[in-house]
């Protein structure tokens, strides 16, 4: 168990490839914590430089207030999953789960000892003579997991380890891995690319872009509050809309409609200013007749999520996404009116996309 | 005449002759020949499902038959019939000149009987194991995976470089090679001799053997590198990984996890190897099998005693046992691969 630290971390590859970019990050001891982005945002990258399998270009990598920028992988004491899990398949389970500690040189005795109770934690125990080959993807998953507990390391690193599994399978998969680290309580940093899976499990979040952090919070921060238009179109299973206007006053002026400008953030805005405003499908309320302060357009899309439907309304060529409940939706080509819930709207500055007012702490984070 | 011999010869002196390839009367390709099996196996397993609709481009028995004849009728010539004709003249006294060339007598086994007991022939025969498990199960094995091995992370024009001379050594003619090691190795003019200050030393008669092991192992490296290096890169990388982050070191790693992956490969390379260098019949063109027969292998000893020696029906007799020798190495390899899947 112990924390990590990142100090000004940079990985660059031939060709001034900057795939992590002084970074500075801190995750304390007991975290789960997820590194979040699309692909070639850098977050593998800067797992495997965490494990050193990459040698960092610049900076520091601390594990428990040590420096182990400089150590060999095999120093670090640390356990990785690979998405692939990496059993190998001449081994049995118990072979495979006590690997790491039969390098140790451990002997033979506390090895089985220590790999049966990790088999049995993961239950496993019925498993163990089998090779890898016998095994389903879930229970392979859980042997890769075994061994990386079976040698009680400080910290473990996930790469991926739910993508290979079938969608019904990562349910469970992913609550059972995040009561596992809750019992455990050891240190865990988790790459994925999956925004959903990043929200259910993770104690806190940094979501990646082109090898920079571009914000670090609990989900709740970074699912209410994303401080960029990156992290707002990243993150949620329906995009955020990002609808570009220009600030009048008290409204924002969205093709050639208007819709409140926020009182939090009245006073960080110019009239004329350049803005995008911000509201996921699930804030907004959809309206069959004019309401005021609203947004009108056609209905143009009706896709059903199950227990609601998201709606698509065309404005001027502008497309608005909201959410609405089962038994209320609109029929295609029927008119519609949007309202904002109030603090639950974000504005953005339209030049560099970064949330105005974000330095002010705001009710919504709570 | 000398076609008599050349089912057994053949496969020799073509050492890089590929992988085996669908010649070979006998079982001298194993692998080929159980691929065969397989194939054979399958394609009945699926007959059954589709029979009658076999004849997908409606030739007809006799029309196919006749598209396939040419190639029947080659085979049959120059390998099926030569095949028998070794089998006969095995159990003949038969001779390239004299009486018994005319009138060769049938001597049963005589001539089997002879070679087990002839010193010249069990010499020839220790030579041949010798020589095919120090320049081939050894030398060439150990090199091509060190090769292969180092090779791994290397990229750009190291590696070409590599790979281009060790292939080099592997592509040029025999006759070539058997050259440019002559000019190597010469008493008065060779190039060691000039570049060890050694003046005068006569490699080839002072180390015959060594000589020929080393050069068999520089020959024919290229082909265990080769597939030494596509089985490395077979491994998963995060196999490797995985051994890296639990602190195994390159032995552990190459004992736990690489070797486990490419045991398949190194049975078959050894296999493959082990038959070509059996048969290999290249020392002759720089030794002649001399001096006083001390680089004799088996290829060189029926050329010399049927072909330099005319002894026909001896040199037959003693074809069919190699490749009786040939078989029994390749079945031996077969169950080893087998066996431990």
């Amino acid at each position: 168990m112990a924390e990590i630290e990142l100090v000004g971390l940079s990985k660059v590859y031939p060709g001034d490839v900057r795939a992590v970019d002084s970074l500075d990050l801190t995750i304390p001891d007991h975290e789960f914590f997820a590194l979040l982005g699309p692909s070639g945002c850098g977050k593998t990258t800067l797992l495997r430089t965490i494990a050193g399998l990459e040698a960092a270009t610049e900076g520091q990598v601390r594990i428990g207030g040590e420096d182990v920028t400089a150590l060999p992988p095999g120093k670090r004491d640390l356990a990785m999953v690979f998405q692939d899990y990496a059993l190998f398949p001449h081994m049995t389970v118990v072979d495979n789960i006590a690997y790491p500690l039969r390098v140790k040189g451990k002997p033979k005795d506390e090895r089985r000892e220590a790999a049966s109770a990790a088999g049995d934690e993961l239950s496993l125990s019925g498993l163990m003579e089998r090779r890898p080959a016998e095994l389903s993807g879930g229970q392979q998953q859980r042997v890769a997991l075994a061994r990386a507990v079976a040698c009680r390391p400080r910290v473990f690193l996930f790469d991926e380890p739910l993508s290979n599994l079938d969608a019904r399978l990562r349910l469970e998969a992913r609550s059972f891995l995040k009561k596992l680290q809750k019992e455990l309580g050891v240190t865990t940093v988790f790459v994925t690319h999956d925004q959903a899976e990043a929200l259910a499990m993770a104690d806190r979040i940094a979501v990646m872009d082109k090898g920079k952090i571009r914000q670090v919070g609990t989900p709740k921060e970074v699912f209410q509050r994303p401080v960029n238009t990156f992290v707002a179109n990243f993150i949620g299973s329906t995009p955020m809309n990002l609808l570009p206007g220009v600030v009048s006053g008290d409204v924002v002026q969205i093709a050639g409609q208007e819709l409140p400008l926020p009182a939090d953030v009245r006073d960080a805005v110019s009239a004329g200013q350049e803005v995008v405003f911000g509201a996921r499908p699930e804030y907004l309320v959809f309206s069959p007749s004019s309401v005021p302060e609203s947004l009108q357009g056609e209905v143009t899309v009706v896709e059903n999520l199950g227990t609601a439907a998201l709606v698509t309304l065309e404005a001027e060529g502008l497309s608005v996404a909201v959410t609405v409940p089962e038994g209320a939706e609109p029929e295609l080509g029927d008119k519609g009116w949007v309202t904002t819930t109030p603090g639950r709207v974000l504005i953005y500055d339209g030049a560099d996309g970064e949330l105005v007012g974000s330095r002010v702490p705001a009710a919504t984070a709570a | 005449m000398a076609q008599t011999t050349s089912p057994a010869t053949e496969a020799g002196a073509g050492c890089p002759d590929g992988p085996g390839g669908p010649d070979g009367p006998g079982g001298v390709d194993g692998p080929g020949g159980v691929d065969g099996a397989d194939n054979a196996a399958r394609s009945t397993a699926r007959d059954p499902a589709d029979s009658g609709e076999t004849d997908v481009v409606g030739l007809g028995k006799w029309r196919a038959s006749a598209f396939v004849a040419p190639a029947l009728v080659l085979v049959a010539i120059f390998l099926v019939f030569p095949a028998l004709w070794t089998l006969y003249i095995g159990i003949t006294n038969y001779r390239l000149t004299g009486i018994a060339a005319r009138v060769p007598e049938f001597v049963g086994f005589d001539n089997y009987v002879r070679a087990v007991g002839d010193a010249n022939f069990l010499n020839s025969l220790y030579l041949t194991l010798i020589f095919v498990l120090f320049s081939a199960v050894i030398g060439q094995n150990g090199l091509g995976f060190a090769l292969a091995w180092r090779l791994q992370d290397v990229r750009g024009w190291v590696r070409r470089l590599v790979e281009s001379l060790v292939l080099l050594a592997w592509i040029l003619p025999s006759s070539i090679v058997a050259f440019l090691w002559i000019a190597l190795l010469d008493r008065d003019s060779g190039t060691l001799n000039a570049l060890l200050g050694t003046p005068g030393l006569a490699w080839l008669i002072e180390y015959p053997m060594v000589s020929i092991i080393i050069f068999n192992i520089w020959r024919g490296t290229a082909f265990s590198m080769l597939l030494y290096s596509a089985a490395l890169a077979s491994v998963p990388p995060s196999q490797l990984e995985t051994a890296t982050l639990v602190g195994a070191s390159r032995w552990q790693t190459l004992r736990d996890v690489i070797f486990p992956h490419v045991r398949g490969h190194v049975l078959t390379n050894t296999l493959l190897i082990s038959l070509w260098t059996f048969n290999d019949f290249t020392p002759f063109l720089i030794t002649a099998g001399g001096p006083d027969g001390r680089t004799e292998t088996l290829p060189v000893y029926i050329y010399n005693t049927a072909i330099t020696g005319g002894q026909m029906g001896y040199g037959a007799a003693v074809s069919l046992i190699m490749l009786l020798i040939n078989l029994v190495i390749a079945i031996f390899y077969l169950r080893l691969l087998r066996e431990r899947r």
